[in-house]
């Protein structure tokens, strides 16, 4: 069997648009908005349905049954009709024989727009009351009367900005028309999402609509809700026209029509003790969702949920706003809202460092969550390792040496300075919108002993197949080769939960275990009678051979699984996880959702050229808590991409958008994702040893995105190093801190 | 499922837009004078030679001789994807600057997207899916698969394009050399560590 990586390397590995295409296939292309907001007075098609190569042009009016793909909120239309409220809002999907002329049709498409006003900043929209819900506010403690027993309190503001995914693969989606109805290839992270969405929209029944998932070109969360309406139009061309209609967006479309991570300002004031006890912190977050809701209130939770990050603070009142502007809606990216809301508490206890003198890693460490603390929603903390992760990267990296080193360096330079930062994250596991925490597996055993494996798992790059087939083999003790990871299809894996919150190993491969379990039970049965043992339970299979009283016997998986076959035996399992004992309380917004939370510290150093204001990452050392890992070498590769991607996000990833909601930085010359360069000089990720975690198969720990926090220390890192330079710096909280703000920064009596 | 054979009319990209369908006496717009001009052309006229799908094209693609004709605007990964369905070579941002379409242009690495396929006359190209020799996986695809120097898999093709011309050229290459000879091709996955230790590992193997 090979496996994907081959396929990878060799050019076999096909994504959406590398399919082969039927006959009779259209291309379809988006006509969208170029106003932020604006009224529709009229559209003229006239012109562009006469265009060479012009199959139809389909509109509202099109659409059989509801016009909308709102997933938590019902607010978004998939065709706008009288107002427009983003640049890349859906008006009309316009299908020809090629894409180009498609997009030459589309050209000829005229509106007629009335102006209305723009807004695209988060505090505006909060003032003018555009709320895309009603504030969320958790609390722990009583914030109030606390700030009055602290000594020291401090207040400023914080602002990070947003971050286009950048999946390599653009949105794409080919819908194909079936004697029922319709098949759709999909680049999503969440098969049933679009499968329900198109339901919908069609006002078919879901079971005649098969969407099927090979894998993506990068996912990141840019998939998770924001590939639905690329299937859905598709879907709808396909099914009007019943003609195969494939979708795929260029870069430059993708760039500025589909959402990003969500843009942050935020407000904190946090009160500690003389001697570094955190006792009070209370923020705000305004958060810039975009024109409407998609995912924004569940990241908006994930934000509170994280707003204290790893430490214990006993009075904590957090208030989330979702903002309301003219922009693409924001959606899903690697730590959904979780990021955002650590970097706040980071730049609080950095700026509370700053005003009492000491270095800030004094007070991170003397905050610590441990076992018996409480997250500040209610969650009580069990199996906490940020104290051991920490002290473990103590021992292994030494923190004051470092530290020392960098002092050592900035003392003898001057131009260049060195900047060390500690970053600690913690990073609760599981959906927090309960209900998604499920999922199933089919698994079927071949009567030449090869297994096929379907789960709602989707491979994206992280590994998930990879990791399935070591959670069956390891239960089979069966060789990989003979395991194959199916397509995800929601055919045969209905109701998926969306492949995201970092939990696709976890419950994926949990259900994928038990489905095995199952079916190793019943070969066992099969192995007692061919041995004539009495007591199936003293039988086990290793390497393939089966096992009684631990001496080997010389029936192997292949004449086992014969004997089974011819013996009437069910060789398949359909089986079911769901996360057990999570909850949370949404009305009083207390509960314990998740189901466990990862841990790590890392320790960052970075050189400033105080000169030209660039800066060049010499060294991230990790201990990480990757519980018993599944496959040490996925795992640390998914460490260093999201170490890439949290780095890139706090320093060179801007967004620009000018204020009538256009987006200036629409290329890869114009936004710069990490390259090569980018990575740190030295990259140190160490195991934490003796983690262990019940609710990963195999007692493994959930990796896509807790390790991407790592990445805020940079900015903290960068920001000392100026400090060394310039020691009256005034200390500024605004992500990504790009060479041009770090000049500005240094030189503020240097008008630009 | 056959793959539409049929080669497509136009290309993805529009370097010249056709206004007419190619009957003699057509319109062409020429956006490249700066002001939209028009001109009558003939059949003979060079400038609507190049719009037509009749510009003679021969190359070698993976060993294999190729005669074929192209417009005059059809780019080098538009002849290999769409034309000759090599679909290995992927196209990410169409624009140069990412690195996914990276082939080999007689052994040297070139983005596909942004060159034409007429500028590759008389040469000899390589795609990803060339590397093998017959079933056995080139050095630099086995040091790929043993380092994992990869995740989605979606750069990988250009990744290891890039890395195959880096070491034909430079076969002792230092880690500072590998970065520059990768520093083309963006891998958003950020596999850019396990990449290096490919590279690094494929030039060992090639020298031991």
């Amino acid at each position: 069997m090979k496996r994907d990586i081959e396929n990878h390397v060799t050019g076999i590995s096909k994504f959406v648009d590398d399919f082969p295409t039927l006959d009779g296939t259209l291309e379809a292309y988006l006509f969208y908005s170029e106003k932020a907001h604006a009224e529709i007075l009229n559209i003229d098609y006239a012109s562009a349905l006469k265009s060479e190569g012009v199959a139809d042009i389909l509109t509202a009016n099109d659409i059989p049954g509801e016009n909308q793909i709102g997933g938590i909120i019902k607010d978004e239309m998939l065709f706008a009709e009288h107002e427009v409220e983003f640049i890349g809002e859906p008006i009309a999907l316009v299908i020809a024989d090629t894409k180009e002329n498609a997009k030459k049709a589309s050209n000829k498409i005229v509106v007629e727009y009335k102006d209305l006003p723009v807004v695209t900043d988060p505090r505006e929209a909060y003032e003018k009351g555009l709320l895309i819900r009603p504030p969320q506010i958790f609390s722990g403690g009583d914030v109030d009367s606390a700030w009055s027993g602290c000594d020291v309190v401090v207040e400023g503001k914080v602002d990070s900005g947003g971050q286009e995914h950048l999946y390599l693969e653009t949105q794409a989606s080919y819908a194909v028309p079936t004697d029922s109805g319709l098949k759709i290839y999909s680049s999503t992270q969440s098969p049933t999402v679009v499968q329900r969405t198109i339901s919908n929209v069609l006002n078919i029944p879901m079971h005649r609509i098969e969407v099927d998932v090979l894998r993506l070109g990068g996912g990141f969360g840019g998939k998770e809700d924001q590939a639905t309406i690329w299937a859905v139009l598709s879907a709808l061309a396909a099914y009007k026209l019943n003609r195969p209609v494939k979708l795929v967006l260029s870069r430059m479309d993708d760039l500025k029509i589909t959402g990003k991570r969500h843009p942050y300002s935020s407000d904190y004031k946090i009160g500690l003790s003389k001697d570094g006890k955190i006792l009070a912190y209370e923020v705000t977050f305004y958060q810039n969702a975009g024109a409407f809701a998609d995912l924004s209130t569940a990241i908006l939770e994930r934000t509170l949920f994280h707003a204290a990050n790893c430490y214990a603070i006993p009075n904590v009142k957090a208030t989330g706003i979702s903002c309301k502007t003219n922009l693409p809606p924001n959606t899903a990216f690697r730590g959904f809202g979780g990021p955002q809301g650590m970097f706040v508490i980071e730049a609080a206890l950095h700026k509370a460092a700053d005003v009492m003198g000491i270095d800030v890693d004094i007070l991170q460490q003397k905050n610590l969550i441990a076992d018996n603390d409480v997250y500040f929603y209610g969650q009580k903390v069990e199996n906490a390792q940020a104290v051991n992760s920490w002290q473990t990267a103590d021992e292994k990296f030494n923190l004051d040496k470092l530290k020392k080193e960098v002092r050592n360096f900035n003392e003898q330079n001057e131009r260049f300075k060195k900047g060390f930062a500690v970053m600690p994250i913690s990073f609760g596991i599981s959906f927090t919108n309960s209900f998604l925490n499920q999922a199933s597996a089919l698994v079927h055993v071949y009567t030449d002993g090869s297994v096929g494996v379907s789960t709602a798992a989707v491979e994206m790059g992280q590994g998930v197949n990879e990791k399935i087939i070591e959670v069956c083999s390891r239960t089979f003790s069966i060789s990989k080769n003979r395991i194959k990871i199916e397509t995800t299809n929601t055919t045969r894996i209905a109701n998926t939960s969306p492949t995201a919150a970092s939990t696709g190993a976890d419950l994926n491969g949990n259900a994928a275990k038990i489905a095995c379990d199952n079916i190793l039970e019943r070969l066992k049965i099969i192995a007692a009678q061919e041995l004539n043992a009495k007591d199936s339970e003293k039988l086990s299979i290793e390497n393939e051979q089966v096992y009684l009283e631990g001496q080997e016997t010389d029936l192997g998986w292949d004449e086992l699984i014969q004997a089974a076959y011819l013996s009437r035996t069910n060789l398949s399992s359909h089986a079911y996880y769901a996360t057990p004992d999570i909850y949370f309380d949404r009305d009083k917004n207390i509960g314990s959702p998740f189901a466990y939370h990862v841990y790590g510290t890392s320790f960052i150093t970075v050189t400033v050229d105080c000169l030209l204001g660039i800066y060049k990452f010499d060294s991230v050392k990790i201990v990480h808590d990757f519980g018993k890992s599944l496959h040490r070498l996925i795992d640390l590769g998914q460490a260093e991409g999201a170490l890439a991607q949290g780095i890139g996000w706090m320093t060179m990833e801007e967004l620009v958008q000018s204020a009538n909601g256009e987006l200036k930085s629409n290329t890869l010359s114009t936004y710069k994702i990490p390259d090569i360069y980018s990575v740190p000089d030295e990259v140190i990720i160490e195991f934490l040893e003796n983690s262990e975690n019940r609710f990963g198969p195999f007692n493994s720990k959930a990796i896509g995105e807790p390790p991407f926090m790592y990445g805020i220390g940079v900015y903290f890192a960068i920001l000392n190093a100026m400090k060394s330079f310039d020691p009256n710096l005034e200390l500024f909280y605004n992500a990504p801190i790009t060479p041009e703000k770090v000049l500005l920064a240094l030189y503020p009596e240097v008008k630009v | 499922m056959g793959r539409n054979s049929k080669s497509k009319g136009l290309s993805r990209r529009q370097f010249i837009t056709r206004a007419g369908t190619g009957a003699v006496g057509s319109y062409v717009l020429f956006p490249a004078l700066g002001k939209a001009e028009t001109k009558n052309l003939s059949d003979n006229d060079p400038q609507q030679k190049y719009l037509l799908g009749d510009n003679p094209l021969s190359l070698s693609v993976n060993g294999k001789n190729i005669k074929t004709k192209v417009r005059g605007n059809t780019t080098l990964v538009e002849l290999l994807r769409d034309h000759l369905n090599l679909t290995g070579t992927k196209v990410a941002c169409n624009n140069g600057e990412c690195g996914s379409c990276s082939v080999l242009l007689d052994g040297k690495v070139v983005y596909s997207c942004h060159m034409l396929a007429l500028d590759a006359q008389g040469k000899s190209v390589t795609t990803v899916e060339g590397l093998m020799d017959g079933n056995k996986l080139s050095v630099v695809q086995q040091a790929f698969i043993e380092k994992d120097g990869l995740q989605c898999g979606f750069c990988t093709p250009g990744q290891v394009m890039a890395a195959t011309a880096l070491l034909s050229k430079n076969p002792h290459p230092t880690k500072d050399e590998v970065k520059e000879g990768m520093s083309g091709n963006f891998c958003r996955c950020g596999a850019y560590p396990k990449i290096i230790d490919s590279v690094l590992t494929a030039a060992e193997k090639l020298n031991s």
